[in-house]
Formats: structure tokens, sequence, C-alpha cells
């Protein structure tokens, strides 16, 4: 299999985030904008740049149902982006950080989202009505490091992070008035804010993208040891399951179903885990043709194997 | 090219494979920097273990690692003080013109890792030759696998040049002593 289309938007991508209708692309040419492209009769069109933040911008994230941009940038601020007419109006953050904001993710009722900073905290930001800004409380001293990555469960209370300690932690993020005592779909914890879950301590190394399954049953994430981590029964009593592989670590990962898992790196190219129906997690292939490196041959005769066993399956 | 010399190589090759795997990483420590970790080394949880890879005891090289940036060291073949003294001139017009190689450091590393990590100096001999820096911004703007083709590249080429600048001073200097005695026949 081979990428479908190749679009070449800057030397440099930092981060980018599709549109709810993934007919535009928000992207970061690796300085301080955003570069919004639409896909216009077969070629991608550059539409908008939004231009607020005065250092490199380190996330993005375009809400599903309320169609709003979030970002978040060294220069240790966020916008929120709301396009009124044709043009995007950026909203204040209120995030109260003095170092690097790195990771952002909208919640999936799109009424919180939460920012991973070089702080060792991570925001949890909110929108007030009355100063029409948006403000944060803080998790505080609980990450030992830079917190690389955030992801959101579906109930919209729990909260999973990364961090450059190696460590993965699930806090809940429940916040009165924001969030109702209903919601919390069944959570057997005394929801209060900021309180840790679980602490995760498989890696040896900096952890990175964390991510739940649609269901959020399974969470996983990558060390930077070329390891993912998948966790099942996250609560007090977790069962993880580590699978290596021989290749260069992993930067992001994400979920295509409940059994099957899509990691990319430092090799440029997708790899791809599954599930078996026992649940046990293993790599299966690459997406992309791989450089034939004829060094290790034994290893390429190991890949075309697999390959040729998947397209059986398929 | 000898054998040896060839899987040191390889093996250097290999290890900065490993090692290049870099990002953007703002500084933890002071606010709306952007530094080499592997420089500071102020945050211990953001390096990674030094890899020393020694073909005998006066060739080695040096690999540090950390999340945002990449340092070698490298430690030239000396056999003899004319091959010292070779080494350190050629390697200082080098250093000085760092800029134009970008990767280049302007200071070879002067300590040598111990076990307990902590940073032993030592005697001048003892440091390294020649050290690069590799940061984050070099692989956004460079094919990884340019810039490893170059470092190994260059340690090749490094001990070639040497032994050709070692023949040409002994060429000369015999040139010269013959044409000085000449006189005294």
């Amino acid at each position: 299999m081979a990428a479908v289309s190749i679009h070449q938007f800057a030397q440099c991508i930092t981060c980018h985030a599709w549109s709810p209708d993934q007919t535009m692309v928000a992207i970061c040419p690796n300085n301080n904008e955003v570069h919004i492209y639409k896909l216009m009769q077969e070629k991608w069109e550059k539409i908008h740049i939004l231009r607020k933040h005065d250092q490199i911008i380190s996330g993005i994230d375009w809400s599903a149902k309320s169609n709003k941009i979030v970002t978040v940038s060294h220069d240790r601020n966020s916008y929120v982006w709301n396009q009124e007419s044709s043009e995007w109006e950026p909203t204040l953050v209120i995030l109260r950080l003095n170092r690097a904001a790195l990771c952002v993710q909208w919640s999936p009722q799109e009424n919180k989202f939460a920012v991973g900073s070089g702080a060792k905290t991570v925001c949890i930001c909110y929108y007030e009505q009355e100063n029409n800004w948006w403000v944060s409380k803080l998790i505080r001293k609980k990450h030992n490091s830079s917190v690389t990555s955030v992801a959101w469960h579906p109930n919209n209370i729990l909260l999973a992070t990364t961090s450059t300690d190696g460590k993965c932690r699930v806090f809940t993020t429940f916040i009165r008035g924001v969030d109702s005592r209903g919601s919390g779909t069944g959570l057997p914890y005394d929801s209060k804010f900021g309180e840790q879950i679980m602490q995760l301590d498989l890696s040896s190394s900096w952890a990175f993208a964390v991510r739940w399954s649609p269901s959020g049953s399974t969470l996983a994430y990558a060390g930077h040891n070329s390891m993912i981590y998948f966790v099942d029964e996250v609560g007090p009593s977790p069962s993880a399951q580590s699978v290596s592989f021989r290749d260069l670590p992993l930067r992001d990962v994400l979920f295509v179903s409940e059994k099957m898992v899509i990691g990319v790196g430092f090799d440029c190219n997708p790899l791809l885990f599954m599930a078996d129906d026992m649940g046990t997690w293993s790599f299966v292939r690459f997406l992309d043709e791989r450089k034939i490196t004829p060094l290790n041959s034994k290893y390429g005769s190991q890949l075309l194997e697999s390959f040729t066993v998947n397209q059986n399956m398929e | 090219m000898a054998n040896p010399l060839r899987s040191y190589l390889t093996c250097i090759r290999n290890t900065l494979e490993a090692a290049m795997c870099l990002q953007n990483f703002p500084c933890q420590e002071v606010e709306r920097h952007n530094k080499p970790e592997v420089e500071l080394k102020t945050c211990p949880e953001l390096l990674l273990n030094p890899v020393l890879i020694c073909r005998n005891e006066a060739e080695k090289c040096l690999i540090e690692t950390s999340i945002n940036s990449l340092r070698i060291s490298i430690k030239v073949k000396q056999s003899d003080e004319l091959e010292n003294i070779l080494t350190k001139k050629f390697l200082r017009f080098l250093s000085m013109r760092a800029e134009a190689f970008q990767v280049l450091r302007r200071k070879p590393v002067q300590f040598l890792p111990t076990l307990h990590g902590s940073k032993r100096h030592c005697l001048a001999h003892e440091g390294y030759d020649i050290s690069f820096l590799i940061t984050n911004y070099h692989c956004e703007d460079m094919h990884k696998h340019k810039l490893i083709d170059f470092i190994v590249q260059f340690m090749e080429d490094i001990d070639k040049e040497i032994t050709e600048l070692k023949i040409s001073v002994n060429t000369r200097g015999r040139l010269v002593a013959t044409e000085f005695l000449k006189q005294f026949i």
C-alpha cells in the first residue's frame, strides 16, 4: 500500500488538524502562523492565515461539532478561533502558564479543552460568558517533567497525559458549573478536579502520544524506547501490554477502531498494530512502501510474509 | 578500506540513526528559551545514556543524546607527536570556521563521561579532538541520512587527510634537509 495522494504544503509541518467535514486542513508550517487549506477541484488552496502567536505553534485542534480551532504555542499563549462570516476571530485564553504550551485537545463535548505544557502542568480551559474569554484550571505538581500529550476519554471527564518523565497518568477533570454530575457516565470515583486516578510507569524513557480507543476502554501510548503500550481496565487495577518493535520510536498514535492502531514516528512510515480475538496486541506491518535496506534482508522477508498474509486476510 | 575501520564506522552510523530522533522541545527551566538540552544538561530526565564507541585506546567516538539535540565527539588516531600536532592544527582550522559547517561545534568536548554520570574534567590530551552538535533545527532543514553520511564521511576522510599531511611534511622535511646539507659537500 502506498500513499493515496501527496501534497507539499510546506518544508516542515509542526502540527495539523482536519476540519469536521475533512475538506479543510489547518497546518503550522514550522513558524508562528496557522495556514488553512481547502480542497477545491482536486487542488489544495490556501484560504486563511491565522496570525496571532509570536512563537512556533505546537498544537492545533479543530472541534468537530462547534467548528472552533484551538491553537497553542511556545509563546505560552493559546487562542480559540471562531469563524465569523468569512474570517477567523481569535478569543483569548487565560492559560496562566510560565512555560511553553506543547499540546492541546478538545474534550468530546467541546465545552473544555486541555493544554499540556513545559511548566509540568496541564490546563483545563472552559469558557466564561461574562468576560468572553476562556479561563483555565491547572493540574499542578503531578508531573515531574513536560507534558507531551493529552487525550480525553469519551465521557468528557477523564483525561490521560504523557510526560517526558516516562509516565502516563489519568486524571479526573470535573469542573463545577461546566460538567453536570450526571454526565460522569457511572464513574465510580469521587469526581474531584485534578485527582489522579492512575499512574503507569511502564516506559523507561519519554512517553508520547496518548490516545483512548473510540469506546474509551483501551488506552494506548508510545515510549521513546520503541515501545507502544496498551492499557485496559483503566482504574485502580489496570492491565497493560507492552509491544516492542525493532524500528525507530513513535511520535503519535491513532485508533482506527477498537482493535486497530496506527502509529507514526521517526521511521517516516506508519506502523499498523492490531489486537487478535484474545485482545493481544502485535505489530502487523508498515503502511507505506518500505525502502529496501540491503543490510537486514532477513527482516525484509519477515515483513513480506506478514504483508502477504495480510493481503489474504483482506 | 581496512575492515576494522569499516565496522567501526558502521557501528557509528547505526548508533547515529537510532540516536537522531530529535524534536522541537522548549526549555523547561527558562521562560521562552529553546536551547540544546545536551549542552545545558539542566534536566537529567531529558538526556539519554551517552554511547562511547572505541576502536582502540586512541580512536573513539562519544555520542550524547537529548530530546532535542545530539552531540558527537571524535578522538582521531594520533600515533606520534607529528600526527598529534597536525591533527590539532587541522581540526582547529576547521573549528574556527564552524559556521560554514553548521553542525560543527566551536570547541571540542573536553570531558569523558564517568559511570556515575558526573563530569570529570581531564587532561587536555584526554579530551576529544572535534565535536559536532546536531539540533532538531538541523534535522528539519536537512535530510537525516545526509547528515549521518556527512559525519561518517568526515571520519573516513580525516584519517586520510592526516596521513597525507604527514607524508607531505616528511617529504618537505627531507627536501629541506637535503638542500641544507648540500652546502657541506
